[in-house]
């Protein structure tokens, strides 16, 4: 067993919203949790990255398998969840699967809304948070800046962030395709309804001219008018306001429609032909299909904006594997760079085996060389170590040489056995042996 | 070797269009930026060809059809290149590169002879005048046209509701509307000046001013469908889709005007008249 990193944690794919609505380390504003965490026997490093839809714990552990457990019973006590229905919704990874799943989570793969950008901030703000709160080590701030690199070059490379993937924001886009920037049209609102009112606020943003709201009963026209901040109108005046209108949103509950083709048609002339693009969201329709033919004049309903959003979702998923396959690149880079970590102990010990050669061979020979003066020994100092330093460059050149992870193994098994390294410890047993050193001093 | 510089021009305009091609039918990211910059780096090429035109001919190159249709591509190139700066759709580079290519190929095949002294009519200052004007209008209108293709391709996708890659590539409506509609009278105004200076030209050459060459009442039919076009928009607010029609038609007979008439009519416009090699305009 050894070091490496962990991610423990649930998310809308593997727990239930009962369970993810109790684990959510509430009061963490500080990265109080995270340092009880950091607490823990084993536990090097750690980050909770704590969002609606996931609950998970980063760690850099040592040994992983044990402290994994050992975070899992944890986390089980903060939230009072039972351990055991815990461990069912729970998903443990380690090593390259522990980041990958990072750089997953960072890039939006792994939302319920693929490619949505929120997620990004989200995990940038544990960061910022956790880093303040010192449970952020080496090998965690790397994982979390290649994380943020990862997710940076899926944005540019991959058009996943690209297509509208809700109702709302596929008619908004498709009105700027219609009638370029919005900024100076006016938009009318016929009717009531969810819908209806969502896509209206998306258009708030981008509109500057207040929303005309129509509705039979004017009452409730007035209403939702102040809501907007827009002009009621009265159901009467209708035709009038389509001549105005470039963007007519309806969703009113008649049974037969309420704009009919010829209506537009007279209104076109008008409007000098300026086009018009209607949205119709009401079952039954509210808007004649005819009017679709009118020359400039635009018309879909929620049936074809569903289809538009499904096609984009479509485009979402393909772009998904482009992302993929950059997440993969970016894993592969991030173990490498472990694995040069891993090379350390290796060179360590050779330098250390020659480093006990040179100092043996001197103290040997220390009778014959006490006639030396100062000066000499120096020299000899000098000439020494360099020569073990040319003794140790190929070898090391020899270690560093290769990129392939297997290769190196291979490699570092190779010096270590030529020049019979075992014995000479890496650098992680020193410590402890200083340590253990330290505590007998005391003692 | 005295053509180097246009034949790496017209080799960067084919580059340029494959990639843009290319970056249509797939969606691989590095060809966008590919058709891009070998369009401006072909526009460099292109801008050095006909400086060295100039220091071989010692005057306007604009005497001899190759390089009347070379400084139409110019034209029409360094248009697409400002429009890219505000609006970029690659789709507009797929369009314009190919243009340009064609026009660059055509005038290399039907200009023979590439030497030789300038015929002394065409020694004056009405030359510059006179051509540089009319290919201005031609170049405008040639990106109406371009914008007309683009927003009946984009009208029709959006009619249909077949919203794909490509409807997320056009630019807007709008945009593209707009852009006729602000070519239009500057595309007017420059075959107007191009049409009246050739009178001129022709009153202080040759002492009549209108001589109802084949050219000549082309021009006058081409210059009265722009302005019919612009009555159209102007009074009656035709917009959008018409407009987009009208625009195409226009260039077609644009087209027919600067090189069909030539190549099938004569008359002292065409690129064949051995005595008086004038260009098309």
């Amino acid at each position: 067993m050894s070091s490496g990193l962990a991610v423990i944690g649930l998310n809308h794919k593997t727990a239930p919203v009962n369970v993810r609505e109790r684990v959510t380390f509430p009061a963490n504003n500080e990265g109080n949790l995270t340092r009880s965490i950091l607490s823990l026997p084993g536990v090097l490093e750690a980050i909770i990255v704590s969002t609606c839809n996931r609950s998970e714990v980063i760690a850099q552990c040592d040994p992983v398998d044990k402290v994994v457990e050992t975070i899992l019973d944890t986390i089980a006590v903060i939230h009072g969840v039972d351990r055991q229905i815990l461990g069912r919704h729970c998903y443990t990874w380690i090593g390259d699967d522990a980041v990958r799943h990072v750089f997953r989570v960072a890039c939006s793969l792994d939302s319920m809304i693929l490619g949505e950008p929120q997620i990004l901030g989200q995990v940038k703000d544990s960061f910022r948070r956790d880093s303040a709160a010192n449970t952020i080590g080496p090998t965690l701030s790397r994982l979390m800046h290649r994380a943020f690199f990862t997710a940076k070059r899926v944005r540019n490379e991959t058009g996943i962030g690209v297509a509208a993937v809700s109702v709302a924001y596929a008619a908004v886009e498709l009105a700027k395709k219609i009638l370029g920037d919005l900024k100076d049209k006016s938009v009318l609102l016929i009717g009531a309804g969810e819908m209806a009112e969502l896509t209206a606020r998306h258009l708030i943003g981008q509109v500057m001219s207040p929303i005309c709201v129509a509705n039979r009963t004017f009452e409730n026209a007035c209403t939702l008018a102040d809501e907007f901040g827009g002009e009621a109108l009265r159901f009467e005046r209708l035709s009038g306001a389509l001549a105005k209108a470039d963007i007519v949103i309806s969703s009113t509950g008649a049974c037969d429609a309420v704009i009919k083709a010829t209506d537009v048609k007279n209104v076109m002339k008008t409007r000098k032909y300026r086009p018009m693009f209607l949205i119709d969201i009401a079952v039954p329709r509210d808007i004649e299909a005819q009017v679709n033919d009118i020359d400039g004049v635009y018309l879909y309903n929620i049936d074809d904006l569903q289809a538009v959003v499904s096609e984009n979702l479509g485009e979402r998923m393909n772009e998904a594997l482009k992302a993929e396959e950059i997440v993969d690149d970016e894993v592969k880079k991030f173990m490498d760079w472990t694995k040069t970590l891993d090379l350390s102990p290796t060179i360590v010990a050779l330098r250390e085996k020659l480093e006990t050669i040179r100092n043996g061979e001197i103290s040997r020979m220390n009778g014959k060389l006490s006639k030396l003066d100062d000066g000499q020994r120096e020299i000899l100092e000098i000439i020494t170590r360099s020569i073990i330093n040319k003794i140790a460059h190929d070898p090391i050149s020899f270690l560093k040489k290769t990129k392939s992870t297997s290769r190196r193994e291979v490699n570092a098994d190779i010096v270590q056995r030529v020049f019979n390294l075992h014995g000479f410890s890496n650098p992680r047993d020193e410590l402890e042996e200083n340590l253990e050193n330290e505590a007998d001093n005391r003692n | 070797m005295d053509l180097i510089f246009f034949k790496s021009a017209v080799v960067l305009y084919l580059i340029s269009t494959l990639s843009f091609f290319i970056f249509l039918l797939s969606s691989s990211s590095l060809t966008c930026p590919t058709g891009l910059w070998t369009a401006r780096l072909g526009f460099g090429c292109h801008s050095l060809s006909i400086i060295h035109r100039t220091f071989f001919s010692g005057f306007f190159p604009l005497a001899t059809p190759f390089d009347a249709l070379s400084m139409f591509a110019w034209l029409i190139t360094c248009l697409f290149l400002l429009i890219q700066h505000r609006d970029s759709s690659p789709i507009f580079g797929a369009m314009a590169t190919p243009m340009a290519a064609v026009l660059m190929i055509a005038g290399a095949t039907l200009s023979y002879q590439l030497e030789g002294p300038i015929v002394p009519i065409l020694h004056s200052w009405w030359l510059p005048i006179h051509v540089s004007f009319a290919l201005a209008g031609n170049s405008v209108f040639a990106i109406m046209a371009i914008c007309g293709l683009m927003y009946l391709y984009q009208e029709r996708l959006i009619k249909r509701k077949r919203l794909g890659r490509i409807h997320k590539l056009l630019p807007s409506l709008e945009t593209l509307d707009f852009i006729n509609r602000r070519g239009l009278p500057i595309g007017f105004f420059l075959m107007t000046v191009g049409i009246l200076s050739g009178a001129l030209w022709a009153g202080s050459a040759w002492g009549f001013y209108w001589s109802w060459d084949p050219k000549e009442t082309w021009s006058l039919i081409t210059w009265f469908a722009y302005a019919v076009m612009i009555h159209q928009r102007l009074v009656l607010g035709w917009r959008g889709k018409r407009a987009a029609i009208m625009a195409i038609i226009g260039f077609a007979l644009v087209m027919f005007t600067f090189i069909g008439v030539s190549l099938m009519f004569g008359g002292h416009h065409s690129f064949r008249n051995p005595t008086l090699r004038i260009t098309g305009a």
